[in-house]
């Protein structure tokens, strides 16, 4: 029994070292920030003095609208991208899956592709895609009788959506893909032979049966989404466009903390986006544990 | 332990990555005596981080001539691309290199943060009395100096001669012709626009202000007045929302590829800039050579009359415990004929010194091909010279510009004009200031 005691305390260390190293301590570090804020005298050049203020940063953030419209764009955002990104992989996944389905390996790769390439590059790649006179893209849509401006204020969440899509949906499909592989192949086979349609297979029986993985991806894709901050960011800095430097929340704290040099009103921010993002998944995994409950 | 609870912990600690990135732990080093200047048998090496034309020549030439000092250079993006949050982020983090470059613009924010040394100690009389007052004054805050001063930056007004030549138009003198030459512009090819309305960079708008004569910050006692709202302020931002309105300029971001690309093809034919921007415009468009000329940026009444856009100096964050050296190096670049010959004869840089007797071996290391032989740094003396006196910025220039630039990115969109945006970012400068404790009227 001791023996065993050791052992896992021998394996567990090297996690809890790292997760407090990397974790814990620069969350504490965040919180800790947060209740401070710098106060100067005269006309400011004498250096500032930091000051406890409690909440102050708290409710600074809360009061500024720019924060608050932050949380708004993702909102947007989230009602524009889980569907895609969520309905989109399933149905590249249910298409390699089906019967129907050649060069599968092929598709595979060529779908996960996108999502070796680091998010930064990609949103530059983008960039110079969006761009009028420079891209091919937009020649064409131009000549295709279709003037959508990328840069425009309306264009900017959909600019963003097409990046995320571009560079995620490969990589649920593939989650999707193997979920829907592991699926045990007699009860497709009584299915089939019992008459079902393949469009029947998918819906009535595939689908229910990779529930969890689906679950999963939107999990992760609600938190992804709520750290929105590549790809904007690169827009921002790019075009001058309606992307403005606090568009999304992580967005926001960064600006307060590396443009305004308020590092207290950036750690508050980012303390209230984590605590969003805890709520979010608390809610999606405790109603959608509910649903399944029923079924 | 069940599986959705396992699962809301794991969220949780994903979400919380962000905050990891945003976070960065380290304490700040205390000041110190400055460190020596070093010896050739014990150099003391310093890192620094810069991004303007020429520097990495700059270093080599001082490494070169140099054994008591060795210098590190870090090339970092350009202030406003991600630069300033780089320097931010170190000097929080209490590992910032020794020295670095800011802009006037930015300087008073660093300084109020108390990111800065104050190098009064190594900046002597001597050197200061080498650089043009403008400059000094911008440097020297709440009486001590921050920063070493290296170039002037006078506005000019850069365009391709070959086509104003062909359009048959007279290169602007006043704001009054600019606006005509650009609807002329604009008649001609209907593709083409005279100049472009940066929404990425608010100190070119805020240096046409400083031209007009306006002053948005003064020290009074040991209150900020702020004032946006004056006469002229108000002239230069009607005229530009008229221009931008009109159709008459773009509003691509500086720099960007889509403001590069309308400058390859002819879509973007001038360029309102400062001195700096002869040596980028070279080095962005080289198949253009010779096409190009400066002019002195138009004015209201047609007199001389200059603000400064950006202009670079070189201050020494407050972790650095290399303070002699940094300075020492800063001053060399700044004051020698080496250091300005080094960086000019990249072929990169038109700097214009900010350091007087520096000028003559300035213009003499540029090579004027790009703009067809044309003195131009006779354009930019004329223009240095003409600088309005009495422009301060104020200590919170990160927020004020940051709100700028957020809104001048609607207005392409129509989402805002540029009067309203003006107005904005004096609230939120008026706000910032409060929040930090000073005295503000605005």
């Amino acid at each position: 029994m001791k023996a065993r005691t050791r052992a896992a305390a021998t394996l567990l260390t090297p996690f809890f070292v790292l997760f407090t190293v990397v974790m814990l301590i620069p969350i504490g570090y965040a919180v800790w920030l947060s209740l401070f804020t710098e106060q100067q005298s005269g006309l400011g050049f004498g250096g500032s003095e930091t000051v406890f203020t409690g909440l102050g940063n708290y409710t600074a953030a809360l009061g500024d609208r720019v924060f608050r419209d932050g949380f708004l764009v993702l909102l947007g955002y989230c009602v524009v991208y889980i569907p895609l990104m969520v309905g989109g992989a399933l149905a590249l996944a249910l298409l390699l899956d089906s019967a129907l389905a050649r060069a599968k390996r092929f598709f595979q790769l060529a779908l996960f592709l996108p999502h070796a390439v680091p998010g930064i590059i990609a949103a530059m790649i983008w960039l110079y895609l969006y761009t009028p006179g420079l891209s091919p893209v937009v020649s064409a849509m131009h000549s295709g009788g279709i003037g959508f401006d990328f840069f425009s204020p309306g264009g900017a969440l959909p600019s963003i959506v097409n990046i995320a899509l571009w560079e995620w949906l490969g990589y649920n499909m593939v989650i999707f893909y193997a979920a829907l592989q592991a699926i045990d192949r007699s009860v497709l086979e009584a299915a089939t032979v019992d008459g079902a349609s393949g469009g029947r297979i998918a819906f009535s029986i595939k689908l229910p049966l990779i529930r969890s993985s689906v679950l999963m991806v939107v999990l992760f894709t609600i938190i992804g989404s709520l750290q929105l901050f590549t790809e904007p960011l690169i827009l921002n800095t790019g075009s001058g466009s309606a992307v403005s430097s606090s568009w999304t929340p992580n967005m926001y704290a960064y600006t307060a903390a590396f443009s305004r040099n308020d590092f207290g009103l950036a750690a508050a921010a980012s303390v209230l986006l984590a605590l969003t993002a805890a709520l979010l998944s608390f809610v999606v995994t405790r109603l959608t544990g509910r649903k399944g409950a029923h079924a | 332990m069940n599986r959705s609870w396992s699962r809301t912990t794991l969220s949780i600690a994903g979400a919380v990555t962000a905050l990891a990135v945003v976070t960065a732990c380290g304490g700040s080093g205390d000041d110190s005596d400055g460190g020596g200047t070093g010896t050739a048998a014990k150099p003391v090496t310093i890192t620094f981080w810069g991004w303007a034309k020429g520097t990495k020549e700059v270093v080599d030439a001082f490494n070169a001539s140099h054994k008591n000092i060795r210098v590190k250079f870090e090339e970092t993006p350009s202030g406003n691309a991600g630069g300033y949050a780089k320097i931010s982020n170190a000097i929080k983090a209490g590992n910032a290199p020794d020295l670095v470059s800011v802009e006037y613009p930015q300087l008073p924010e660093y300084v109020s943060q108390g990111g800065f040394q104050d190098i009064g100690k190594y900046f002597t009389e001597e050197t200061r009395k080498k650089f043009l007052p403008q400059a000094v004054e911008q440097t020297t805050l709440g009486g001590k100096t921050w920063a070493v001063p290296f170039d002037a930056a006078p506005q000019a007004f850069f365009y391709r001669k070959d086509l104003f030549e062909k359009y048959g138009i007279a290169v602007p003198k006043t704001w009054d012709e600019f606006k005509s030459a650009a609807e002329k512009v604009k008649k001609a090819d209907s593709k083409a626009r005279i100049g472009t309305f940066f929404p990425d960079d608010p100190t070119t708008f805020e240096a046409m202000v400083w031209q007009a004569g306006a002053q948005w910050f003064k020290a009074d006692g040991d209150t900020w007045k702020v004032n946006t709202t004056d006469g002229t302020t108000t002239k230069v931002a009607d005229y530009w929302q008229g221009l931008i309105k009109g159709g008459l300029v773009r509003t691509d971001a500086s720099f960007s590829p889509a403001w590069t690309n309308s400058l390859k093809t002819g879509g973007t034919i001038g360029y309102l800039g400062a001195s700096w921007g002869g040596g980028v415009l070279g080095s962005t468009l080289p198949e253009q050579s010779g096409k190009w000329a400066v002019a002195p940026i138009p004015t209201w009444d047609g007199k001389p009359a200059s603000g400064m856009l950006g202009g670079t100096t070189f201050a020494v964050p407050k972790n650095s415990e290399k303070a002699a050296a940094a300075v020492e190096f800063a001053t060399w670049m700044t004051t020698t004929e080496e250091g300005i010959k080094a960086r000019i004869s990249s072929g990169t840089s038109s700097a214009f010194p900010a350091a007087l007797s520096l000028r003559p071996a300035a213009k003499k290391a540029f090579d004027t091909e790009f703009y067809g032989g044309q003195d131009i740094y006779q354009v930019f003396e004329d223009g240095g010279s003409a600088i309005a006196q009495g422009w301060t910025w104020g200590p919170s220039m990160g927020t004020t510009n940051t709100t700028l630039k957020d809104q001048f990115g609607k207005l392409a969109g129509g989402g805002t004009t540029v009067p309203e945006a003006v107005k904005a970012a004096h609230d939120a400068t008026v706000a910032e200031l409060s929040k930090r404790g000073l005295k503000v009227e605005g």
